[in-house]
C-alpha cells in the first residue's frame, strides 16, 4: 500500500460535508481488497467489514472536508460564498479554488483588495467572509450559465512533501486518519483477530458528527475507536493546547471510557508505540461524542494524529506518526478478546 | 444509605466508579439485582403490584457531580485543570479539594489582594489561571501523584444547620439518588425502572442510553435545580424557594414537560397536602430532554429539589424539600 | 388554498401545546389518508399507503407549533412575567397583541430600560387588577402567542403570525387532498416542538423509519431594504434547500426535486441559509440515516407577528410535490 499516493489522491478528491459521494467511492475501492464487505450508505458513510466472531468494534475516521458554498452571484460576475464547516476567513485572501459548477470545475481565485487602497484601520482587521469573493474571470452572464447557488467551492492546493517525512495538503483532517484505517486493515490481514471489525469512514463530521451518529446506529457496535486529528505544536500553539507531531495522542475525559482507554494505553506500551496524552473536560469535538451515545451507549476511545495548521489548505502531518497509529490500532483490535467488557465500569 | 454518605462520595462526570460501587453494594445488600449498562448507568427493575398491563415508568437521577479534571502540570508542580461539568471559576478561589481516588488534599489559591491591580480585582480568572496546589515541588512529582485525566472534587463535608437546612456538595443530584433508593422500598402499582445515570453534567449522556435500552412508557426525572430565593432577587425572578416543597417544571431548556403529567403532579400535591411549587423559570436543562426524545418519544416530567448555590462547593437544600420530592413522586407513581 | 390556509392558521398552538392545530388538520385530512395517529409527544401522523409492490416510505414533515411567551411569574400588580418559547427576536417582540389558548387577551410590553430591552424586561398586561385576579385568568406555565387574523397584502401575498409553519401545514394538507394514488407511501407528519429543537420530528422519524425525508418549512428572504441574504425572493418560486445549520440536503434528492419542479413548470429557488434549521436535520440523523431535503416557502419577517408569504410560491410547492409523487 502506497500511503503517500493514497493521501495525494484522497485529498484531491471532492468530498465536502454532505456531498461525499466521490470520496466515498474512492475509499470504498481502497478497502475492497482488505475486507469481506464494503458498502456506501444513504449518508455516504463508507462501511467496510472484516468479519469475525468476537466483539463488534467500530473504527471511525471521517472522510468529509470543510469547504465554501456559493451563496450569490453579483452582477459583475463575482461569486459570494459562505462556509460548509468551520473555515477561517483569514486563510482565504489570495487562495486558488475550484468552483464545482453545473458543467464541471472552474478555476477561481479569491481576491483581496491591495493594502494601498485601504485605510490604516482596515489594514489591521482581518477579512470577513461576506466581504470576499471568487473571481472566475468571466462576466456575470457566463458565470450564471455555469454556476448556481449552492455549488461547492474547494481549495486548489496540491499535495506537498516537506522534510523529515512530513506532508501538507488540504483535508488531511481527517483523510490521513482514514489512511490509518486502511493501513490497519492491511496489517490485520497478518494478525490473529477475533473481533468483528467495522471500518467506518464517516460523513458530515465537520458539521456535527452526523454521519458517525447514523453509522453507529446502523453498525450497532460493542465499542468504538475514533481517529481524528489533534493540534500539533507550532509557534503560538503551545503545550497547553497542542501535542508533539511525532506521537499519537490519547484523550482522557468524561466522554472516553476509562478502562477501554487504559487498554489502549497498555497496548501501546506493550508494542513500544509512543503516545502522548491530552484531556477533554467534556465534548471531544470529534465523532466520539455522537458514537458514545448511540442507542444504549457505546464505550468509546479517541486516538488522535497530531496535525499542524488544522482547517487550512496546508494541513501538515508526519507519515511516521501515521504509520505508528496504524500499528497500534491493528494490535489493539487484534488483542480485543471476548473478556474486554468485564469490570468495565467497576 | 443516608444523604450525608451519598454526597460525600467523590464522583465527577466520567468518573462515577466510586458512587457506582457504593450504590451497587447498597442495592445488592437490599436484595435487588442491579445491572450496569453500556453507559455505566445502574438499572434496577422492580415489578409493580398492579394488574397487567402495567405502566413501565423510568425514574432517573444522575450519579455524577460537577468536578475538575487535571489537564497538565506546571514546571514548579502545580496542577492545571478544567471543569468536568459546569463550574464557575469564581467559586473555586480559596477552596480545598480532593485529588484522585486516593483523595490527595489540595488547595486552590490566588494572588493575594495586596498584589492585585484594580483591573485584576475586577477580572474573572479563567481556567488557564486556576492552579491546584497539592504541595508538589516539581512537575515530575505532580505528574506522579495526579497524572493527566485525574479527577478532582470539592472537599466540603455535609453539615446540617439552621432550621432544617443542609449544606454540602453534590446535592445535585445525590438527593435524587437518595429519593430513588427510598422509592425502591415502596410497593408500587407500576413497574419501576430505577436508573442511577452517568454524565448528566456533561450533556445528559447516561440517561439517553438508559431511556433507549429501557423503553419506558413514562419518564420521571428527579433532580436538584437552581434556586435563587435570597438576597436582592425580586420575587417574580425567583426560580423556586427553598422550603416550599418539590419544584415541578413546565419547561426548561431541554424539554417541555408533558402537560398531563404536570397537571396531575400539581393536583396530587394539592389533594394529598404534599408541599410543592411550580418551577417558575425556563432555565437549565437535564435528563428530561434526552428521555423525552428517546426512540418514539416518551412523556416526561421533572421533579426537583431546590438547591441554593448549585454547582458550588457549598450547596444548600432544605431537607423537607427532599422529603416532598419523595412523597410527591411516590404519590404520582401510585396514581399513574 | 387561501381558505384552507386561514383555517390552519386560526388555532393557538405554541410549542408543546399543539393539540388544537392537530384537531383542525385531522378534520381536513381524515377522509383522504389511510391511518391517522397521535404519538406520545403530540405529533399528528397520517399515512397514505403507496400502490407500488414495496413502496418507498417518504416522510413529509411540517411543524404545527408556533413561537410564544410562557408565563414564569406574576407581579403583585397583576402583570405577567414571561420568557420565550422558541426564537423571539427582541427587535420585533413587544407592543403586540397576544392571546392565550383559553381566549385571554394580553399586550406584551417592554418596561423602559437603557438601550434595547431584554426578555426579562418584557411583561404581559392582561388587564388584571392584581396577582390574585391574574391567576384566575392564567397559570404559571401557560403560553400566549401573537394574535391576529391573516390578511391579504396586494394580489398574491398573505400576512399572519404563525405563518411559520402553518403555511407548510396547509401545503401538506392540500397535497394529501389532491395527490390521489401514489407509488410511494406518504407519511405526513404534522410535527410538534420544531421551534425548540425539532423534537417532534426526531421521534416521529424514529417511529416511522422512512426511506426519504422532506421537510416543508419557511425560509428567510433577501428582497427587502437592507436585507440581501439569503438570495431568496418572494414570488420567485418554492425554495429547494441546499444547506442550513441543521442539515445538508442530499444532492440526489435535491436535484430530483428540482427536476420535478421543472417538469411541473413551476419556479424554484436554490437556497443556502446561513442560519436556522428544519425538521430535515432530525429526520436525516434518525436511526441509520436517510436522504433528506427541505422545500421552503419564502417568508418575510419570520418569527414576527406579521410573517408574509406569496401564494404563488405555495402553488409552486404544491405542483412540484404533486409531480414528484406522480
Amino acid at each position: 500500500m502506497d500511503i503517500k499516493k493514497i493521501l495525494a489522491d484522497a485529498t484531491a478528491t471532492l468530498g465536502v460535508s454532505g456531498h461525499e459521494a466521490e470520496v466515498a467511492a474512492y475509499f470504498a475501492e481502497q478497502f475492497r481488497p482488505l475486507v469481506d464487505e464494503v458498502k456506501v450508505d444513504a449518508m455516504y458513510n463508507v462501511i467496510a467489514r472484516r468479519k469475525g466472531n468476537g466483539p463488534k468494534i467500530m473504527l471511525c475516521a471521517h472522510l468529509d472536508e470543510i469547504a465554501l458554498m456559493v451563496t450569490k452571484i453579483e452582477d459583475d460576475g463575482c461569486v459570494r460564498f459562505g462556509s460548509v464547516g468551520g473555515v477561517d476567513p483569514r486563510i482565504l485572501p489570495g487562495s486558488r479554488v475550484w468552483v464545482h459548477g453545473a458543467k464541471g470545475k472552474l478555476f477561481g481565485t479569491i481576491g483581496a483588495l491591495p493594502p494601498h487602497l485601504m485605510s490604516a484601520e482596515d489594514r489591521t482587521n482581518n477579512y470577513k467572509m461576506d466581504k470576499l469573493h471568487v473571481d472566475l474571470g468571466m462576466c456575470a452572464e457566463t458565470v450564471r450559465s455555469q454556476v448556481r447557488i449552492g455549488d461547492l467551492i474547494t481549495f486548489n492546493t496540491p499535495f506537498t512533501e516537506l522534510a523529515n517525512g512530513q506532508v501538507a495538503a488540504k483535508s488531511l483532517d481527517d483523510r490521513a486518519c482514514v489512511a490509518i484505517l486502511l493501513r490497519a486493515a492491511e496489517r490485520l490481514q497478518k494478525l490473529v483477530c477475533d473481533a468483528d471489525v467495522y471500518f467506518v469512514c464517516s460523513s458530515q463530521e465537520e458539521v456535527g458528527g452526523r454521519g458517525a451518529m447514523t453509522a453507529a446506529f446502523g453498525v450497532e457496535p460493542d465499542c468504538a475507536v475514533v481517529l481524528d486529528v489533534d493540534f500539533a505544536l507550532t509557534p503560538g500553539c503551545g503545550p497547553d493546547v497542542a501535542c508533539p507531531l511525532d506521537a499519537m495522542v490519547v484523550t482522557h475525559g468524561p466522554f472516553i471510557q476509562p478502562k477501554l482507554n487504559k487498554r489502549l494505553i497498555d497496548c501501546a506500551k506493550a508494542h513500544n508505540v509512543k503516545l502522548t496524552q491530552t484531556v477533554a473536560g467534556r465534548s471531544t469535538g470529534t465523532d466520539a461524542d455522537e458514537i458514545g451515545v448511540s442507542r444504549a451507549g457505546v464505550p468509546v476511545v479517541l486516538l488522535s494524529l497530531p496535525e499542524k495548521y488544522m482547517h487550512t489548505s496546508v494541513e501538515t502531518i508526519s507519515l511516521d506518526t501515521l504509520e505508528e497509529g496504524a500499528r497500534l490500532l491493528a494490535h489493539f483490535v487484534s488483542e480485543l478478546d471476548a473478556g474486554w467488557e468485564e469490570d468495565l465500569w467497576i | 444509605m443516608d444523604l450525608k454518605t451519598l454526597t460525600e462520595i467523590n464522583a465527577p462526570s466520567g468518573h462515577e466508579q466510586p458512587i457506582r460501587r457504593a450504590l451497587l453494594a447498597e442495592l445488592k445488600e437490599k436484595g435487588f439485582e442491579p445491572t450496569i449498562d453500556r453507559m455505566g448507568n445502574i438499572i434496577v427493575v422492580k415489578e409493580g403490584t398492579g394488574e397487567k398491563p402495567r405502566k413501565r415508568v423510568l425514574v432517573s437521577a444522575h450519579m455524577d457531580e460537577v468536578g475538575l479534571i487535571v489537564t497538565g502540570h506546571t514546571e514548579d508542580g502545580f496542577l492545571k485543570v478544567t471543569q468536568a461539568g459546569g463550574i464557575d471559576t469564581r467559586v473555586l478561589i480559596s477552596k480545598r479539594v480532593l485529588v484522585g481516588d486516593d483523595n490527595i488534599p489540595g488547595v486552590i489559591g490566588a494572588v493575594a489582594i495586596h498584589l492585585q491591580s484594580a483591573a485584576d480585582r475586577a477580572r474573572v480568572m479563567g481556567y488557564r489561571e486556576i492552579n491546584v496546589d497539592i504541595g508538589a515541588k516539581s512537575k515530575g512529582e505532580a505528574e506522579g501523584k495526579a497524572p493527566k485525566g485525574t479527577y478532582i472534587s470539592f472537599d466540603t463535608p455535609y453539615v446540617e444547620y439552621g432550621e432544617g437546612f443542609a449544606c454540602g456538595k453534590a446535592f445535585d443530584d445525590r438527593v435524587g439518588c437518595w429519593t430513588i433508593l427510598r422509592l425502591l422500598e415502596e410497593e408500587l402499582p407500576c413497574d419501576l425502572v430505577a436508573a442511577f445515570v452517568s454524565e448528566e453534567e456533561v450533556g445528559c449522556r447516561g440517561a439517553s442510553g438508559a431511556a433507549f435500552s429501557q423503553e419506558p412508557d413514562i419518564g420521571i426525572v428527579l433532580e436538584g435545580t437552581t434556586c435563587n430565593d435570597l438576597g436582592d432577587i425580586p420575587e417574580v425572578a425567583q426560580v423556586c424557594k427553598c422550603g416550599s416543597g418539590v419544584a415541578v417544571s413546565f419547561m426548561d431548556n431541554a424539554s417541555i414537560g408533558n402537560r398531563e403529567l404536570f397537571r396531575k403532579a400539581i393536583a396530587i400535591g394539592e389533594k394529598e397536602g404534599i408541599a410543592h411549587q411550580v418551577k417558575s423559570s425556563v432555565s437549565g436543562g437535564n435528563d428530561g430532554g434526552v428521555i423525552q426524545r428517546a426512540r418514539e418519544g416518551i412523556p416526561t416530567l421533572v421533579l426537583s429539589v431546590p438547591c441554593r448555590y448549585i454547582h458550588s462547593p457549598s450547596t444548600v437544600i432544605k431537607l423537607s424539600d427532599a422529603e416532598s420530592q419523595f412523597e410527591l413522586t411516590r404519590a404520582l407513581l401510585k396514581a399513574l | 388554498m387561501f381558505e384552507l390556509l386561514k383555517k390552519v392558521l386560526a388555532p393557538i398552538g405554541p410549542s408543546g401545546l399543539e393539540g388544537p392545530v392537530a384537531e383542525v388538520i385531522r378534520e381536513e385530512i381524515k377522509d383522504v389518508v389511510d391511518t391517522i395517529e397521535v404519538d406520545a409527544l403530540g405529533n399528528l401522523i397520517a399515512t397514505k399507503l403507496g400502490k407500488a409492490e414495496n413502496p418507498r416510505k417518504v416522510m413529509l414533515s411540517a411543524h404545527m407549533d408556533h413561537i410564544g411567551y410562557i408565563v414564569t411569574g406574576v407581579e403583585k400588580e397583576g402583570f405577567l412575567r414571561v420568557t420565550n418559547v422558541g426564537g423571539i427576536g427582541m427587535n420585533n417582540s413587544y407592543n403586540r397583541h397576544v392571546v392565550f389558548a383559553g381566549g385571554v387577551n394580553g399586550v406584551v410590553v417592554a418596561q423602559p430600560v437603557a438601550g434595547q430591552p431584554a426578555l426579562k424586561d418584557l411583561f404581559v398586561d392582561i388587564g388584571a387588577a392584581d396577582r390574585e385576579d391574574a391567576l384566575k385568568m392564567v397559570s404559571l406555565g401557560d403560553v400566549c402567542v401573537y394574535a391576529g387574523e391573516c390578511f391579504r397584502l396586494g394580489e398574491h401575498r398573505v400576512a399572519a403570525p404563525a405563518m411559520d409553519d402553518r403555511c407548510a401545514c396547509a401545503l401538506l394538507v392540500k397535497l394529501l387532498q389532491t395527490v390521489g394514488d401514489t407509488q410511494d407511501t406518504i407519511i405526513a407528519v404534522f410535527s410538534v416542538q420544531e421551534e425548540v429543537g425539532c423534537r417532534g420530528a426526531k421521534v416521529a422519524s424514529f417511529a416511522k423509519e422512512p426511506d426519504v425525508g422532506i421537510a416543508l418549512d419557511v425560509t428567510g428572504w433577501g428582497d427587502t431594504p437592507g436585507v440581501t441574504q439569503p438570495e431568496i425572493k418572494l414570488g420567485e418560486g418554492i425554495g429547494v434547500k441546499v444547506m442550513d445549520r441543521a442539515s445538508i440536503s442530499n444532492p440526489e434528492l435535491r436535484e430530483a426535486l428540482m427536476a420535478a419542479g421543472e417538469k411541473a413548470g413551476v419556479k424554484t429557488q436554490r437556497e443556502v441559509l446561513p442560519y436556522g434549521g428544519t425538521d430535515a436535520g432530525a429526520m436525516q440523523t434518525s436511526r441509520a440515516g436517510i436522504p433528506v431535503c427541505t422545500l421552503s416557502v419564502p417568508c418575510r419577517y419570520v418569527h414576527s407577528a406579521c410573517e408574509v408569504i406569496d401564494m404563488r410560491d405555495m402553488d409552486a410547492g404544491l405542483k412540484l410535490l404533486q409531480t414528484y409523487f406522480a
